[in-house]
């Protein structure tokens, strides 16, 4: 039986974001950083619009109905979510309403306003221009409990209780939501693993988002690795930094930085600042008291079962570098810590239509197939 | 210590003794305090006070920082006022660093204020005095000006509210006070409280020369489009002629230390303290650009807080005779970018 091939106009909607994506390269609003507008034009390549629609549906006897309105609750600070979303929604094609924060920069209205700008005439315009509802607002505001009433499925983004929140309002009973609550990530790296690329790799994850990103390392754990080889790996990425990491450090964040490298200190981390006080990075063995930055990662070592035993409660990714990621053992190891996320170093940014273990994308369509696990 | 508080909080510097005490200050912290030796390991002397270690102000809410040393007896715990975090600083006081900061606090103002030895109204409930082993920012403030009243009033019945003004006490203190009376208050409650006095009360206060003292951020009084010189004659306007408005800025994390504003605006440094601006990214001392203020003093001996760090934006402004900064504001927050709900 051959696949299950794409709606035509999902098909329509994904050429549609080519002419968007074209214009993107020519110019970026200012309310994006560099690395979230590169990250944006990528996420828009053609082969990994199609990917959803593959992964779920190609082998299903007939094409799924999209559900609507889908109601989205974006988190507090500013986040490229609310766009990633807002992409991966227009392939259903469904009514949308997006919620962005009242008090930080809204990306999903930015970018909102440049694809309304820039779609050619057809279904992508059409959607955007009447199948997109975008506000901003805070939880005390009549819209959520009027969202959540009227939509089919909701997602959030948010603190936990912020998820149970919205779940609490009065919803069909037929509706769904998908929550993504607090969590944390790590990183893993295999100690004989620590090559120039891995180093590099280890600087632009955490750079981008720091502390903030729920899929950012909120520590570096060397597997297998001793207080010389953290300090070793450490001192290599203090190297590479400015290399690699060219923006100036707002004032707030260097003074943070500054009592992020004495706390550690003062609890006996052996801390550095990177340059341009855009980090600290600071070397500890597993059990220190904690201390906090904006861009304050931990890096520690730990054999296996302590590695598993360190993990966070509420994990969401390991990131790893692995000699050889195919070695049986890291399939036990995996098992062990049950992350919801497993994926490359350099990928633990990487936003997907498969978010926190959630078939978040195909529960937006109707159907018992909806729910199926991705078949890749 | 004793040498350079007994000189005339604006007279001329001694630089040299002031290191030499700073650095006395710090071998004792680097010996008395782990964590302290943990983030300024080493016993050398700075040669120059830019070169003395210093800890940043947020420390303070993070870790009990206590100096440990023979004859340094841990009394009570100084506590900041509620901030955007959530979490207060705390600075343990010690019975020597107390008298010295009194000592401290009771010169600078006695230099500020245009009256003293007279009634001290403070807009503040007594409670605040009773709390066992801790002590707010707002009343180690008021109570600093102690040295110079001749009786205490707390003016409120509720701690925060500023319309709980028990006005019946403001007038009969202002009635009784021999034309002269201080006045203490956070600066957005002494806004408030003053907005609307009872006719009687403002008639009492009208026949005193008043020193009034505000402290804490103008935060909401920005928001509310209030400037300095709107904020001075609202309190001036129930007052004899003679009375003044001081702002003063400390902190918690300096206890002892003021600096009141003067006419130019400007903060001038004490003899028995120093004050630098660095660049918040290189931490390069400033000559006279804006950047993030450091204060030191040397009148801390149970709690490492003799050199901080603050949060907050300073220029020192170069000229002759005291030495003396601009305070400009807080540090600007930068917008936090990633998908964790901060």
């Amino acid at each position: 039986m051959s696949d299950l091939a794409p709606p035509d106009r999902m098909m329509r909607i994904i050429s549609d974001w080519g002419v968007v994506r074209a214009a993107m390269i020519r110019r970026k609003p200012d309310a994006f950083a560099r690395e979230e507008w590169g990250y944006l034009l990528s996420f828009l390549d053609p082969a990994a619009l199609l990917q959803p629609w593959r992964d779920h549906f190609a082998s299903q006897p007939q094409p799924p109905r999209p559900r609507e309105p889908v109601a989205v609750w974006t988190p507090n600070n500013v986040s490229l979510l609310g766009p990633l979303v807002l992409v991966l929604l227009s392939l259903p094609g469904g009514r949308v309403r997006v919620k962005s924060p009242l008090a930080a920069d809204d990306l999903t209205g930015a970018f909102l306003d440049f694809a309304r700008a820039h779609a050619p005439a057809g279904p992508l315009a059409e959607w955007l221009a009447n199948g997109v509802e975008a506000a901003r607002f805070d939880r005390t505001d009549a819209r959520n409990a009027q969202w959540a009433a009227e939509a089919e499925v909701r997602i959030v983004f948010g603190s936990d209780e912020a998820c149970a929140a919205i779940d609490a309002l009065p919803h069909p009973a037929d509706s769904v939501q998908f929550s993504f609550g607090d969590h944390r990530s790590v990183a893993w790296i295999e100690d004989g693993a620590v090559t120039e690329e891995v180093v590099d790799t280890l600087i632009k994850v955490f750079a981008v988002y720091g502390q903030a990103g729920c899929t950012s390392p909120s520590v570096a754990v060397l597997l297998g690795g001793s207080r010389d080889s953290a300090l070793a790996l450490r001192e290599r990425m203090i190297a590479r930094w400015s290399h690699l990491i060219r923006s100036q450090t707002p004032w707030h964040t260097a003074s943070a930085h500054t009592l992020a490298d004495q706390w550690a200190r003062a609890n006996g981390w052996d801390a550095a600042v990177a340059p341009g006080r855009g980090a600290v990075l600071a070397v500890g063995e597993p059990g220190l008291p904690a201390f906090s930055g904006p861009a304050a990662l931990p890096i520690t070592w730990a054999g296996f079962d302590e590695a598993v035993r360190l993990l966070p409660e509420n994990l969401q990714t390991i990131g790893h570098a692995l000699r050889d990621p195919a070695d049986p053992r890291w399939a036990e190891l995996r098992a062990a810590a049950r992350p919801l996320r497993w994926v490359p170093l350099a990928e633990m940014h990487h936003f997907s239509h498969v978010w926190d273990g959630q078939s978040w994308w195909a529960g937006c369509f109707l159907g018992a197939a909806a729910f199926l696990p991705p078949t890749s | 210590m004793p040498s350079l508080l007994s000189t005339p909080p604006y007279g001329p510097r001694n630089d040299a003794a002031f290191l030499a005490e700073m650095n006395r200050v710090t071998l004792h912290h680097r010996r008395g305090c782990p964590e302290f030796a943990r983030i300024w390991p080493g016993d050398a002397d700075a040669t120059r006070v830019e070169d003395l270690p210093f800890l940043h102000v947020g420390l303070f809410k993070q870790l009990d920082l206590r100096t440990r040393a023979e004859g340094i007896r841990h009394t009570r715990v100084l506590t900041s006022s509620a901030t955007s975090t959530g979490t207060s600083s705390r600075v343990a006081l010690d019975e020597e660093s107390n008298r010295l900061q009194s000592e401290s606090a009771r010169a600078l103002l006695s230099a500020a204020l245009p009256v003293r030895d007279c009634p001290l109204l403070i807009l503040d409930h007594s409670r605040s005095l009773l709390q066992r082993g801790q002590l707010g920012a707002r009343t180690a403030a008021a109570l600093s000006l102690r040295p110079l009243a001749s009786e205490l009033h707390f003016l409120l019945d509720s701690p925060d509210d500023p319309a709980s003004v028990k006005w019946a006490a403001v007038e009969a203190a202002a009635a009784a006070a021999n034309g002269r009376l201080l006045v203490y208050g956070f600066t957005w409650i002494l806004w408030r409280a003053w907005q609307s006095i009872p006719p009687a009360a403002a008639r009492a206060l009208a026949n005193c020369t008043i020193g009034f003292v505000h402290s804490g951020g103008w935060k909401k009084l920005e928001a509310l489009r209030v400037d300095r010189a709107t904020f001075d004659a609202r309190l001036l306007a129930h007052a004899a002629p003679g009375s003044g408005v001081t702002d003063f800025y400390g902190l918690v994390e300096q206890p002892g230390m003021i600096y009141p504003m003067d006419a130019d605006g400007l903060r001038p440094v004490p003899a028995w303290a120093d004050v630098i601006v660095r660049d918040p990214v290189t931490l390069e001392p400033l000559a006279d650009r804006p950047g993030q203020l450091q204060l030191l003093n040397p009148l801390s001996l149970g709690s490492p807080c003799h050199s901080v760090l603050t949060e907050d934006l300073g220029r020192l402004v170069p000229g002759p005779g005291v030495k003396r900064f601009e305070l400009i504001g807080r540090i600007p927050k930068a917008e936090v970018r990633g998908c964790a709900n901060v």
